[in-house]
């Protein structure tokens, strides 16, 4: 409990405590959620509209998001540990699921799946070549086993034009 | 008494059935391996396989959910033990002693007393599930639109006591979860909410979307970015999967110990597995006429919170089948597998689908002693699986990801929202914000604003009702107990101690 350390916390750190950017996300959806429900009709309680609900919903987060983030100026707040680069797989995991979908389709599962574990494996730092091909194989051996044979989901296996 | 076995005979009857016994056997079988893997949990697994329950019968579909809950309960363990590395969150206190028993050479008796005290405490958690649900549910058939708001008002408060972190954070977490259920169009009203326009947001966002993305996608990502500690897998040391008498002398009592206290916190709401295991931990320790023995392979330090952890995932299916309030994430999921059957949860379920109730409890009996087989003598197959790296492994969840999500409705829209879900899951996870009592509140949110509704109908807008009735009056003073309970500060430090415990 010193209380120079808390005097001396520079805005950026204090943006990288937990409990602010907590906070700021609490405020930041109800915020939106009254900007976005501003139109709906409240009604009564008895005959409540579109709106009551989650207008009374938002004005609560919005409370419990500035307590969050009062809290975050506790000398205690824990501060967002460093970590290495996220971008990498913060984007390319999501994007991989995303690539699968839209391949499927017209290009069939066996190629979603190449696609999926290709995309995927560039999200990780220590990738190998050779097991990103084993486990390319074996999921497609998998797939068709289980899900396309055994259980019989309605997925198109090749290409369309094949 | 007679009604008790012809219910039983009932559900042996459908448990029995060579598909549903098939259905149990895959449901454990998945459930031992997510178990076993870390990286990924019980919710996120039943996520991506509720899709695929669609295609089966009811009954069939939830005995095999159910197993992969109870079953991950089993194969967590054996990665504790082994690896020293929770397989999941359940078995984080296991490690503490099983590791160590398994150095000291006894991990054959380590393996053996978990997969028995959880084999005990199943039977026993099963037994008590089909004394219990009948007055239960017989409750809550006098429920009305106001006790049922104040009810889940109270399942969603104590989900957020009993979680670890902050309780602010949680019940904001819990608004979250509201608030994301309340897109699309409103039921009553038929006014769209939140959409902007979209036409494919009118349905409203799916919970399989939001499961997978928040409790799956995040996960990995989150490993990706922070490897865990390389694996130091004990293989050569399974000498023998039996246990000294002194051993069985040292471990029974705790295991009947955590089953009782396991069976009792499964029936909160947020109670459950992982809360189950470490206030057995906790118990034994106090207990223990040695207490330095624990940290050094202690083997009721693996009885008491791998009976505990066990018999709190059975007991949970209690609140979540005879009154429809789901205590934990994945009991939310099985109520929206219910309701996706076409199946509307609560007391009513066990009288109009006395076989589904019925035939799930006998299937839990049977996937238990399933289990038992699974884990033991199949234990070497298993540790082969935990020697596959973590960077294959998940290319392989992603795809179960991808594959659950896709086969929903066959589009690409909700493959989409669980990319955004995953991306979510992650920012929570570093903002220390619990996911699951966000699911809570999502899948409970409709159903609370249909009964607050109905109740402000019935008292013509007079918010009063919840405290002149009774019943109603009853749960809320619970709920607000807990809550000023909690903010007491002699029970937040041992509330702290439980979850800090190891």
């Amino acid at each position: 409990m010193s209380g120079g350390t808390a005097a001396k916390t520079t805005p950026q750190q204090f943006l990288r405590r937990k409990d602010v950017l907590a906070g700021l996300m609490f405020i930041g959806v109800a915020a939106f959620g009254l900007w976005a429900s501003r139109n709906y009709p409240i009604g009564t309680a008895v005959r409540m509209g579109t709106g009551y609900v989650p207008r009374l919903l938002c004005w609560i987060l919005l409370g419990l998001g500035c307590i969050v983030f009062i809290q975050g100026f506790r000398a205690s707040a824990v501060t967002l540990e460093p970590s290495p680069p996220i971008w990498r797989s913060v984007i390319l995991i999501p994007a991989s699921l995303v690539v699968f979908a839209y391949a499927i389709g017209p290009l069939g599962v066996i190629a979603a799946i190449v696609l999926l574990v290709v995309v995927g494996s560039l999200a990780g730092k220590d990738s190998r070549l050779v097991e990103v091909i084993a486990a390319a194989l074996v999921l497609i051996g998998l797939t068709l086993l289980v899900f396309v044979w055994g259980i019989g989901l309605p997925i198109p296996v090749w290409p369309e034009w094949w | 008494m007679g009604d008790f076995f012809g219910n039983l005979a009932l559900g042996f009857g459908v448990a029995l059935t060579p598909t549903n016994l098939g259905f149990a056997f895959v449901g454990c079988l998945v459930g031992t391996l997510v178990g076993v893997l870390p990286g990924i949990g019980p919710v996120a697994t039943v996520a991506m396989l509720l899709p695929l329950t669609f295609y089966l019968e009811p009954v069939s579909g939830l005995i095999m959910l159910a197993g992969i809950f109870y079953g991950a309960q089993y194969g967590g363990s054996t990665t504790a033990i082994l690896v020293n590395m929770p397989g999941e969150t359940s078995s984080v206190v296991t490690c503490i002693d099983g590791h160590q028993m398994a150095r000291n050479g006894r991990a054959g008796a380590a393996l053996a007393v978990a997969a028995l005290g959880s084999f005990f405490a199943g039977c026993f958690a099963t037994l008590l599930i089909a004394l219990f649900s009948p007055p239960l549910a017989k409750v809550g058939q006098s429920f009305g639109a106001p006790e049922y708001f104040s009810l889940m008002v109270l399942g969603l408060i104590a989900a957020v006591v009993l979680a670890h972190g902050s309780i602010i954070k949680a019940v904001a977490m819990v608004l979250l979860g509201l608030l994301l259920g309340l897109v699309g169009t409103d039921g009553n009203t038929g006014g769209a909410r939140f959409t902007f326009g979209a036409t494919i947001l009118s349905a409203g966002i799916g919970f399989v979307p939001l499961a997978i993305g928040v409790f799956g996608l995040g996960e990995v990502i989150a490993n990706l970015i922070s490897p865990q500690h390389r694996r130091d897998l004990l293989t050569n040391k399974i000498s023998g999967l039996w246990l000294t008498w002194e051993e069985f002398r040292q471990a029974w009592p705790a295991s009947v110990r955590g089953t009782i206290i396991g069976s009792l916190l499964g029936v909160l709401p947020g109670g459950g597995a992982t809360l189950s295991a470490f206030a057995g931990y906790v118990l034994e320790k106090k207990l223990a006429r040695d207490p330095s023995r624990f940290g050094k392979g202690a083997i009721e330090g693996v009885a008491g919170p791998e009976s505990a952890n066990n018999a709190g995932a059975q007991t949970s299916f209690i609140p979540m089948l005879t009154l429809g309030i789901p205590g934990n994430a994945v009991m939310a999921l099985m109520i929206g597998a219910l309701t996706i059957h076409g199946i509307q949860p609560g007391p009513q379920v066990m009288t109009e689908r006395p076989a589904l109730f019925w035939g799930m409890v006998a299937s839990m009996w049977l996937g238990n002693l399933m289990l038992v087989v699974i884990n033991l003598p199949l234990i070497g197959m298993w540790v082969q699986l935990l020697k596959v790296p973590y960077r294959m492994l998940y290319l392989a969840i992603l795809l179960f990801c991808a594959i659950g999500v896709y086969t929903l409705n066959n589009n690409a829209f909700e493959v989409i929202l669980t990319a955004l879900f995953g991306v979510l899951g992650y920012v929570l996870l570093r903002l220390e914000c619990e996911p699951a009592p966000m699911l809570l509140g999502f899948i409970l949110g409709p159903l609370m604003e249909e009964n607050l509704r109905r109740a402000m109908r019935i008292s013509s807008g007079d918010p009063m009702i919840f405290i002149n009735r009774p019943i109603s009056l009853g749960l809320l003073i619970a709920a607000a107990l807990l809550l000023l309970i909690v903010a007491l500060p002699a029970i937040r430090g041992k509330r702290e101690e439980v979850f800090q415990e190891g």
